[in-house]
């Protein structure tokens, strides 16, 4: 399936499917967990990741099937076509936003998000204590939903940040990389 | 003209402070008070007496912007004021400049007592060096509008405390712009 | 059962009477049969465990639980064999045109070689006697709903997309549902049936 055909795909159900809710509300939801991680945590800030990767995790286990139940797309081919449908479907359905899809490795099993607007990062200014700008992801939230979604679909995969707007880079990157097909489990052989 | 912008919380703890200076006639921005620098306090201490007088401004109209609320004539300092519906207050002190002749070289601390020929001057020129006229008031009003919207984008920001000092340089930026922009 | 009433009281269903009575229910069920004849909706977790039974209108033996049990390990072994057996063609073809066609199921058992390594192809997917069919529907991620309906009855697709987006919504996303146990979720019994009561 083509990018454009993703796009549409996504556009469509973005339109008639979704059930909107105030942007700021979600903003300002996430980003209070965020702060309170780091308060509980003592600014721990890669506990903090850590905690919003394993929360992520959780989300995307669940919010699979709903993607799947809304899209109604069938497998993808290839990891090409997932990157396409994650980056056109899923974050658009989810977080009306749509990051470029980009810096394929030629193995074609590595890519990068570049996400040009963020509605989890709007108003924060991350923590000036010297470190939170070096250890924080703040939208870590995100891989841990990409991890778990994809999880669910037999693709085990690793992502990370590897840049954040907060912190002061020119964009928001995340490095999303295949590490492989979770082969199909049989049922226990009961001969 | 030079100003000194301060932010105080509901509690009266000052979260945000800066000095600068007019951008318009030619102005470079640059905040010339008549204290000596070892004197920086004193825009302090003056803003905070025109507390007072805030709050007895407040209930007299419903709007946020109360205008020039203030003058401490010994240093020729006017203070207009804005407050958030929160309880926070946007202090703005404005201090037009010493023209030459008045008071000549005398940039110290005599000017605290007694400049009184420089005020009369300054408010026949233009806007930028008249505090109380209907142009400033408008360019005030601007001003603390949009510091206004900047402060709430801010004050969003999920590791921000309420009360808490404003430490963003994001805000400190646009609040230089919009200096720059209107004042 | 006290909640398969509930929804009488405001869809406004043809037959509003009648429902404690088991000859009468049948009766009225009987007459929608040319529209859609659901009886029964299990659910069965992707280790093969029944984690949802539900008996929508009367029309099929009841099991006992332990019975439920068993069915859903047995078809769950049946599909998981009737996968494996799928023939496979040599890895030429591999741009597949059955990807990401919106609102069918997983391709079905015609010959086509796998597009990636470790994706299945699909198992049983209808089942069927003289007086019901049973289609199973799985989940990407490999949970499967088998849907109990009359053999006459046409787009049981519909339905099933519908119980699909209905169990994304109120089990999936209830936060104290814990994944792969049994669901109990009220909403999501009552949606259903409601649903289902509304369009019969």
């Amino acid at each position: 399936m083509s990018t454009n055909k993703a796009s549409r795909i996504g556009e469509e159900i973005w339109k008639t499917r979704v059930d909107k809710v105030n942007a700021e509300l979600v903003t300002l939801t996430y980003g209070t967990i965020v702060a309170q991680l780091c308060q509980d945590y003592n600014s721990d800030y890669q506990e903090v990741n850590k905690q919003l990767d394993k929360m992520g995790y959780n989300i995307g286990m669940r919010l699979i099937e709903d993607f799947l139940a809304k899209s109604g797309v069938g497998r993808c081919a290839n990891f090409r076509e997932t990157a396409d449908m994650i980056a056109k479907v899923g974050f658009k359905i989810f977080l009306n936003v749509a990051p470029t899809v980009t810096n394929w490795t030629s193995d074609n099993n590595q890519f990068s998000l570049i996400f040009d607007d963020n509605p989890l990062a709007d108003f924060v200014e991350l923590p000036d204590d010297g470190r939170a700008q070096d250890e924080l992801w703040f939208s870590n939230i995100l891989c841990g939903v990409l991890r778990g979604s994809l999880e669910m679909v037999q693709v085990q995969i690793e992502a990370h940040f590897v840049s954040d707007v907060l912190r002061g880079d020119d964009t928001t990157e995340m490095r999303v990389s295949l590490v492989r097909y979770i082969e199909d489990e049989m049922p226990p052989e009961e001969e | 003209m030079s100003y000194y912008f301060t932010i105080l919380s509901p509690t009266d703890t000052p979260i945000f402070n800066i000095a600068f200076g007019t951008s318009k006639g030619g102005g470079d921005g640059i905040a010339r008070f008549r204290f000596p620098d070892t004197a920086q306090y004193m825009n302090q201490f003056i803003i905070h007496s025109s507390l007072d007088i805030v709050e007895e401004a407040q209930w007299t109209n419903g709007g946020m912007y109360l205008k020039h609320v203030d003058t401490y004539p010994p240093a020729a300092a006017y203070i207009s004021a804005f407050l958030t519906p929160s309880g926070a207050r946007f202090l703005l002190l404005h201090q037009p400049p010493q023209l030459p002749n008045s008071n000549t070289g005398s940039l110290g601390s005599s000017s605290l007592l007694g400049p009184g020929g420089s005020t009369t001057r300054a408010s026949s020129s233009s806007i930028a060096a008249n505090p109380t006229s209907p142009q400033t008031e408008e360019a005030v009003r601007q001003f603390m509008n949009e510091i206004y919207e900047s402060f709430v984008k801010t004050a969003m920001s999920p590791f921000y405390k309420q009360g808490m000092e404003i430490r963003s340089p994001v805000f400190r930026t646009k609040v230089t712009a919009a200096g720059k922009k209107w004042l | 059962m006290s909640i398969l009433n509930l929804p009488l009281e405001f869809t406004g269903a043809p037959h509003n009477c009648g429902r404690h009575s088991p000859q009468n229910t049948f009766s009225s069920s009987h007459a929608q049969l040319s529209i859609m004849t659901v009886f029964s909706l299990i659910i069965i977790n992707k280790a093969g465990g029944l984690i949802y039974q539900r008996e929508f209108q009367p029309g099929l033996r009841k099991l006992s639980t332990n019975d439920y049990l068993v069915l859903a390990g047995t078809f769950h072994g049946v599909h998981a064999i009737t996968r494996t057996i799928t023939p496979r063609l040599p890895l030429q073809n591999t741009a597949s045109p059955v990807v990401a066609s919106p609102g069918t199921n997983a391709p079905t058992t015609s010959g086509y070689s796998y597009p990636n390594p470790g994706v299945p192809a699909s198992g049983l997917e209808y089942l069927e006697t003289e007086k019901f069919r049973l289609t199973c529907f799985q989940t990407l991620t490999g949970t499967k709903f088998l849907l109990f309906t009359d053999p006459m009855t046409g787009s049981v697709e519909t339905v099933m997309n519908k119980i699909y987006e209905l169990y994304a919504d109120y089990v999936m996303k209830n936060p104290f549902y814990q994944l792969e146990m049994p669901v109990r979720c009220e909403a999501f019994d009552r949606h259903l049936a409601a649903w289902l009561r509304g369009r019969t």
